[in-house]
């Protein structure tokens, strides 16, 4: 049930979170919704190599509205092109009032879902177009981080 | 990125987040102004426009975009403007993916949607929704009398209606779920009140045989018993009336249980509980002329008592009985249960009887 208009209701909690409760609450609600409600995906990216993660962000985009994005692996890495930002766009289309710091969820949720599966995250661009990279951790770095 | 084709599922996640963090009037807030102020302005903009006729427009168009399984009725001669939701996609999803984060998450449509309609002059009649997908609605514009319409899609002659338990709206009011224990319609205030009284609960289970089984504290008319829909369908091991008894989702002895139930003189009821766990078989106690029972897992979960996990085993019934006895804080003595604690699990199992 992929309706975009969805993503009004997401634009309207990320800013009722940041108007109300502050900026460190809207990071701590998105850090804490890639650790939990992500966790069926992480476990399979734990689990599983870069072709994993890669299928996992395809078959994600896949669902998306509109969504124009590229996935690839990479050395040591999973690079996902977004051409089009499904969010955005719709956001934009419809002429909706975006928050300034929509593109930081995908830092937190994205760079939260990586930290407990042995990824790193980096964004680089936003507003509707960007690249963003999953950089597999040295073997072992995960259980150092855990101790 | 954050995505609306699984929406539903994180924004269910949110209302537990926000329910957990800073309370229900928070969550209401969120509803209210964020839901209904803000994402659903375009709701409010075509009711101002063309009133009944714009809200039926627009709804039309959402239940393309949503795959909605409902039918809405609008009638501007008799000032109505009816829903009747046979499937509802958003709280399917959910039970498809075996997601229950959040105490209530049929809630949210009526904690956008009055404060929303409200604001432009419209007033939600009645409404009903029983938790497994069903629903109803009528609107009209609140200064003109309504007449309220007979239709053929009236949800509750589905026999889908029949399961699940009912939360209640009349003239933008919420009604209690249980007026005879609480004005609340908070299933965990129904909870509390039930069992105000008693400051010691005895669960009594079905594990008579076993060795390892409890068999104190005695059984006597002031015990007060919790107990399980397969105890309490045997009167030899339950020869006292519990003063609560929880409907597992198996309930194979569904019909015993009502017949001893409807064989009880009223004040002696026990209250009927069921935990209505996301994919799993759905009763029809309506039929059998049972009460819908209260569900349990809101108290458990406000409690932080049980986390719902999609890929886990769900707790067996007399495993649910001891989290309530301790979300109510009562002191808990056994009898006719085979507790003991699981190496590997690490928490108490109950032994049952078929093991």
């Amino acid at each position: 049930m992929a309706a975009p208009d969805f993503y009004f209701a997401i634009n309207a909690t990320f800013r009722h979170l940041h108007d109300v409760y502050g900026k460190a609450a809207l990071i701590d609600y998105w850090r804490s919704l890639g650790r939990e409600y992500y966790r069926s995906r992480t476990d399979r990216w734990k689990n599983g190599d870069l072709q994993t993660l890669a299928v996992d962000w395809q078959n994600y985009f896949a669902e998306e509205p509109q969504a124009v994005v590229d996935v690839t692996v990479a050395a040591h890495a999973v690079e996902v092109n977004i051409t089009v930002c499904p969010a955005i766009k719709h956001l934009r289309d419809n002429h909706r009032d975006i928050v300034p710091y929509f593109c930081e969820h995908c830092d937190h949720i994205c760079g939260a879902m990586a930290d407990v599966s042995g990824y790193t995250f980096h964004r680089e661009g936003g507003g509707g177009s960007c690249r963003q990279r999953f950089v597999q951790l040295p073997s072992g770095t995960e259980e150092a981080r855990k101790c | 990125m954050l995505g609306c084709q699984d929406f539903c599922g994180h924004y269910e996640w949110t209302f537990h987040y926000f329910r957990s963090r800073w309370g229900q009037d928070a969550l209401r807030r969120l509803w209210a102004e964020a839901i209904g102020g803000e994402s659903q302005q375009h709701y409010a903009k075509v009711a101002l426009q063309a009133g009944l006729r714009g809200l039926y427009d627009q709804y039309v168009k959402t239940g393309e975009e949503e795959h909605c399984d409902w039918t809405y009725t609008l009638d501007e001669s008799k000032n109505v403007l009816r829903c009747d939701m046979r499937e509802c996609p958003s709280k399917g999803f959910l039970i498809k993916n075996n997601l229950n984060a959040d105490e209530d998450y049929c809630d949210h449509c009526q904690g956008w949607e009055l404060p929303l309609t409200a604001s432009v002059g419209l007033e939600i009649v009645e409404h009903e929704h029983n938790h497994c997908g069903q629903c109803w609605t009528v609107y009209r514009l609140k200064d003109r009398s309504a007449e309220l319409v007979d239709v053929a899609a009236d949800i509750r002659k589905d026999e889908r209606w029949r399961c699940g338990f009912i939360h209640r709206w009349e003239k933008d009011r919420r009604l209690p779920l249980l007026s005879f224990v609480s004005e609340s319609s908070d299933p965990c205030d129904v909870l509390v009140q039930w069992f105000a009284a008693n400051n010691c609960i005895t669960i009594l289970g079905d594990d008579i045989d076993s060795p390892g089984a409890s068999r104190e504290p005695p059984l006597h008319e002031q015990t007060a018993v919790l107990t399980t829909d397969n105890t309490y369908a045997n009167r030899e091991r339950c020869p006292v009336d519990p003063v609560a008894v929880l409907i597992g989702h198996d309930a194979a002895n569904l019909t015993a249980l009502a017949t001893r139930f409807l064989a009880t003189s009223p004040g002696r009821r026990p209250l009927l509980l069921h935990p209505y766990l996301p994919r799993m078989p759905i009763l029809d106690f309506v039929s059998l002329e049972l009460p819908r029972p209260i569900p349990i897992l809101p108290l458990l979960i406000r409690c932080g008592l049980y986390v719902h996990q999609p890929s886990g085993a769900n707790p067996g019934p007399v495993e649910l009985l001891f989290l309530l006895a301790l979300a109510l804080q009562k002191r808990i003595s056994l009898a006719g249960v085979d507790i003991h604690l699981h190496p590997k699990v690490g928490r108490l199992l109950v032994k049952h009887k078929k093991d």
